[in-house]
């Protein structure tokens, strides 16, 4: 079964004025442990699919499935909670709580499933060990490089055990060692645990560690398209 | 741990924190020093008035408070008021005084006055009266002496030592003259009665007026303030069926209070444009808050923090900070109200003669009342809640997609 899926999704924007047609009928299916990158120039539509994979924004027409269940038609409140359990999100900006501590951070999202103490605890040990950050639990983001805040980041989508993440550019604002080590991460996470990945990317180096491509132009999938990747560990 | 991201959050920006807490701490502390001045000068006023002028209760011959003549007087009798202020729960003790209109003149001028006769030592209980000799002494029970207040001293260019005559009428037409030594000269808080008081002893004015043995009221002094209502009722069934009248200082003096009223409402109007000018600067912080945070709001949204808990945490956060404000607002409210009440401003040119006309002193004390602290935190401590429904509100309505693109 797809994890996540949509039905002829589209997506008017100003309808009654200017018509901006984000996205034009567009289907596709993703799978459980699929590491997939959606790619395109600025305005064809990417980050409005990601969008619409979130729950975060409704379309004009079509659906979007999520491990068996419609979101399109939930109630927003229900949205929250659904996301809150099955969709882990990475941020270009990263948007860690700047108050917190790495470790508060990744725990805030298990506190918010009102999971028990112990397990909060363990769990946010166990995720910052594996990206890399276990001596730095301690640190705010203000005191971590932009590659430690989105690795934080990723820790802190994967606390909920989402059913997957979708990554909204990663690696935008990040350099380039900070890049790959980021990617040796989510694609480590991806083989090993099973973790469904999906970007929106323009970076190269994410394209080509995906082993799924979908192209997109002017709202539509010009090309969906699986390639061979070749696993290397970086940084 | 909403408590912990809501109390680091409000540290986060300490600069804007602050700011608002100043803004807090201002509105607590004009708002508490404002009514605080109001309360001690309206006390104060009130006190002068009971003290020199009606006392906190009076009891009169029925037909007084309408025609206040001294034929209206009633006889004293010491054994039966003795035994009232015994047996009556929270009287301290009693005064009793005769007073009547007479010509008051010196060596070339002449004044109306008013004719006090008192007993020295429960007057001076009363409002420590030999305190505010300025001159000479005080005269002894039945001594043929007066005391003259220091204005009305002025206005007839007498003093200590000089020599007064008083003339007039006394009980049902009586005429009446004496001629008195001028022991001391007094200075009244009062400046209507600063301007026209003579006090003679209760015998020498009861004998001056034709009235021995009576009085025109029994002043009555309770143990606290609070209990004039009680005492008055209590009384009140004691001498029903009889020609005696209980009045407290409110029945007497209407005037007072209409005027501590007038005041009071100017007051009033000046703390709700105090409230909104303040509600308006706290309101620009928090706004200010809002705005920068709604990118912040927009993702913990997104990644499944339900709207109500996120507006609470930011509810929590402005909570915390009205909290720290009012109480900061105390500390040094506090801190002023008690420095002002041992060290009153004290009013000086026109604005002294102004408050004069109007019958209070021009001196503003403070008064130090926990219900001032009670009304005027609980007043800003609601006005800042009601602002910070605002943020709860905004995130309530954030569109989540608009919020994090911001």
């Amino acid at each position: 079964m797809a994890i996540v899926q949509t039905k002829n999704l589209s997506k008017v924007y100003n309808p009654d004025t200017v018509p901006v047609h984000a996205l034009r009928d567009v289907s596709i299916s993703i799978e459980k442990g699929e590491f997939t990158s959606i790619v395109g120039p600025s305005g064809s539509g990417k980050t409005t699919l990601l969008n619409m994979l979130g729950g975060l924004d409704k379309p004009s027409s079509g659906s979007v499935w999520v491990n068996g269940k419609e979101i399109t038609s939930m109630k927003e409140s229900d949205l929250i909670d659904f996301r809150l359990y099955n969709i882990g999100f990475v941020f270009q900006h990263y948007n860690l709580i700047p108050v917190f501590t790495a470790h508060e951070n990744v725990s805030f999202i298990m506190l918010l499933q009102n999971r028990s103490k112990k397990e909060i605890k363990e769990r946010a040990d166990e995720l910052l060990e594996e990206v890399g950050l276990g001596d730095r639990k301690n640190a705010r983001p203000v005191e971590m490089s932009g590659g430690q805040q989105q690795r934080v980041a990723v820790a802190r989508a994967l606390a909920s055990e989402p059913k997957f993440i979708l990554a909204d550019e990663p690696t935008a604002n990040l350099d380039s060692t900070s890049a790959m080590n980021l990617l040796d991460i989510m694609s480590r996470m991806n083989r090993e645990q099973n973790v469904t990945f999906v970007f929106s990317t323009h970076d190269q180096r994410v394209i080509d560690r995906a082993r799924r491509v979908i192209t997109m132009v002017d709202g539509a999938i010009h090309k969906d398209e699986y390639q061979n990747v070749e696993e290397t560990k970086t940084g | 741990m909403y408590l912990k991201l809501a109390w680091r959050n409000i540290w986060r920006n300490k600069r804007r924190t602050l700011i608002t807490v100043s803004s807090i701490l201002f509105a607590v502390v004009c708002a508490l020093f404002i009514e605080s001045i109001e309360r001690g000068s309206h006390d104060l006023t009130v006190e002068n008035m009971t003290r020199f002028h009606t006392g906190y209760l009076q009891v009169q011959d029925f037909r007084f408070q309408d025609e206040p003549s001294l034929d209206n007087a009633f006889y004293y009798d010491p054994d039966l008021f003795d035994s009232i202020e015994q047996n009556t729960e929270g009287i301290e003790f009693t005064v009793p005084r005769i007073d009547g209109f007479m010509l008051a003149a010196g060596e070339e001028l002449t004044r109306p006055a008013m004719v006090l006769g008192i007993i020295p030592e429960r007057e001076d209980r009363l409002n420590s009266l030999e305190g505010r000799l300025i001159e000479g002494r005080f005269f002894n029970d039945g001594e043929n002496s007066a005391v003259v207040s220091r204005g009305l001293a002025n206005r007839l260019n007498v003093a200590a030592g000089d020599t007064l005559v008083l003339l007039g009428q006394g009980r049902f037409g009586m005429s009446a003259a004496g001629k008195y030594f001028i022991s001391g000269i007094v200075q009244l808080p009062l400046r209507e009665m600063d301007n026209q008081t003579v006090y003679l002893s209760l015998s020498e004015a009861q004998w001056l007026l034709s009235a021995e043995g009576y009085i025109t009221s029994l002043l009555i002094t309770p143990e606290t303030a609070g209990q004039v209502s009680v005492i008055a009722e209590t009384l009140r069934n004691t001498f029903e069926g009889t020609e005696y009248r209980v009045l407290t200082w409110r029945d007497m003096m209407p005037e007072l209070i209409e005027a501590l009223e007038f005041d009071k409402a100017g007051t009033r109007m000046f703390m709700a444009i105090l409230y909104v000018v303040i509600g308006f600067g706290i309101f620009g912080t928090i706004l200010t808050m809002t705005l920068e945070r709604l990118r912040e709001f927009g993702i913990l949204l997104s990644v499944g923090m339900k709207r109500i808990k996120l507006a609470t945490v930011v509810f929590i956060e402005t909570l915390l900070i009205s909290i720290l404000g009012v109480l900061s607002g105390f500390g040094l409210g506090l801190l002023l109200i008690v420095y002002f009440h041992i060290n009153p401003i004290t009013i000086g040119g026109d604005g002294a003669e102004y408050m004069q006309d109007m019958g209070f002193d021009p001196i503003l004390p403070t008064a130090i009342a926990p219900d001032i602290f009670f009304y005027q935190g609980s007043v800003v401590f609601l006005i800042t809640l009601v602002i910070s429904l605002y943020p709860s509100f905004k995130i309530l309505r954030l569109n989540i997609l608009e919020a994090a693109k911001k």
